[in-house]
């Protein structure tokens, strides 16, 4: 069977791609899309370095077959714009030394703010479980998780104010 | 030599799936949640000469309940596609089945837990698995679908061996059914390295109408379980000390454990007479204090 093509939103926008029925999303994104932020490390789904969020979860790119992406919301780090709340606690925090695993973490956090705003670190730590970082951050990783939560509660309490401020 | 490329074969309907799969046969591998298929295939184990994915059948994810459980007791039908997450986040599950809502959640990461299927981890019957063992002891059963028609086999006669299943290849499970719990139920997964990972030794133990039923997993090649073992435990309840600890010694010495980077025979051997027992002390606690089931991580 030839190459097929594939069609997802990535990052807000609509895709179509070439790829084997048995390729991994994980090379799909690297060689047709350009994108830099999913490495492949482990190729087992243990890393978590190659993570990306299909409709919003976090799932592995390295074990998923690009194929199973028709039709789904991918995002990558890169859709995040670089200023996005878990991001900037990220920068303040310095909570990475390589960078090699920050795509991944910031991902995995972004969805676990999204479904519990107020975590515990037991909590941070369960949902990070399978994100391995091999200079050791994992401290820092938490520190910038609960200041994550802080600044994205901190964005929505504007928000609420906004939306009374433009009904008022 | 030129790489061989697999037809994808990605049917919408179960009919059309069962059709597939007939002709196809074990020419097709079945991708559920593709976890472990994709593992397969980025270690070269697995070059099918097709891919049958199900995942454009939106009927085969559900979590549904029925009375249908001939004493009345509520029966929960899980449709095969349904995800790790689905299955742990559902508040019919918490509430009716709180062990397997729990067991589920010890599985892997969430990023495997997104993708992996509760079908798939039957079919795969992975020995290291965490599902296989609870719903084993849980008496669950899965229904077999073929053009022919369909049967009901018990998750205990479906896992017959290493990766090994009793479905037929033209056969596709697509709901898995679980009894109540009843009295009790637990889940201990033993890791030996850490928190992600797969059990070195994984014990669930249930109390169903007075009767135990202890199973282990993740040692042998398929889930392990001594009838006349846990007959030992027949009206005792609780299950005072030092027959918790004759039924952990008992397991220990029947199971032939396998050795692997979690853990050699010998050093299994050992943890499963403590978590055997350990097992049952838990279960003494929660049908006493909580009347219900609950995980020990």
């Amino acid at each position: 069977m030839a190459a097929m093509e594939i069609h997802f939103t990535l990052n807000g926008q609509p895709v179509a791609v070439q790829a084997e029925p048995d390729e991994m999303l994980l090379e799909v994104l690297r060689r047709e899309l350009g994108l830099r932020s999913v490495r492949e490390t482990c190729g087992l789904g243990i890393c978590g370095a190659c993570t990306a969020l299909l409709n919003g979860q976090p799932i592995s790119t390295c074990i998923l077959l690009a194929p199973l992406a028709e039709g789904c919301d991918i995002t990558t780090v890169e859709g995040l714009g670089g200023r996005h709340p878990v991001q900037r606690a990220f920068e303040e925090v310095q909570a990475f030394q390589c960078g090699y695993c920050t795509p991944g973490m910031i991902l995995t956090i972004k969805a676990l703010l999204e479904e519990q705003p107020e975590p515990d670190e037991e909590t941070i730590r369960r949902a990070l479980g399978g994100n391995l970082c091999r200079c050791g951050c994992y401290l820092k990783i938490i520190q910038a998780t609960q200041r994550a939560a802080v600044l994205l509660a901190e964005e929505r309490r504007r928000q609420v104010e906004r939306s009374a401020a433009s009904t008022s | 030599m030129a790489r061989h490329i697999p037809a994808w074969l990605a049917p919408t309907s179960l009919e059309e799936a069962l059709e597939l799969r007939a002709r196809y046969g074990e020419e097709a591998t079945v991708v559920a949640g593709g976890t472990f298929v994709g593992i397969l295939m980025n270690q070269g184990l697995l070059q099918p000469a097709a891919l049958l994915t199900l995942r454009q059948i939106p009927q085969l994810a559900y979590l549904r309940i029925e009375d249908a459980d001939a004493s009345g007791q509520p029966l929960l039908r899980i449709g095969a596609m349904t995800t790790h997450r689905a299955l742990e986040r559902s508040p019919l599950v918490q509430r009716g089945w709180p062990v397997l809502a729990a067991t589920f959640a010890l599985v892997a990461s969430p990023r495997v837990r997104n993708q992996a299927t509760v079908g798939g981890v039957l079919a795969d019957a992975d020995y290291a698995s965490d599902p296989p063992a609870l719903l084993h002891a849980l008496e669950a059963s899965v229904v077999a679908r073929s053009l022919q028609g369909e049967r009901l086999i018990p998750v205990e006669e479906l896992i017959i061996g290493h990766y090994e299943t009793s479905l037929r290849p033209d056969e596709l499970l697509t709901e898995v059914r679980v009894p109540r719990t009843m009295e009790g139920a637990v889940y201990r997964k033993f890791r030996s390295r850490s928190s992600e990972d797969r059990p070195c030794v994984a014990v669930a133990a249930v109390r169903r109408r007075g009767r135990l039923r202890v199973v282990v997993g993740a040692v042998a090649e398929r889930p392990q379980y001594f009838p006349e073992i846990c007959a030992l435990a027949e009206g005792q309840a609780p299950i005072e000390a030092a027959l918790a600890r004759e039924i952990g010694e008992r397991y220990a010495a029947a199971i032939e454990p396998i050795s692997d980077a979690r853990g050699s025979a010998h050093y299994r051997r050992r943890v499963i007479a403590v978590e055997v027992r350990r097992a049952l002390e838990d279960l003494n606690r929660i049908i006493a204090t909580e009347g219900g089931s609950q995980r020990h991580a």
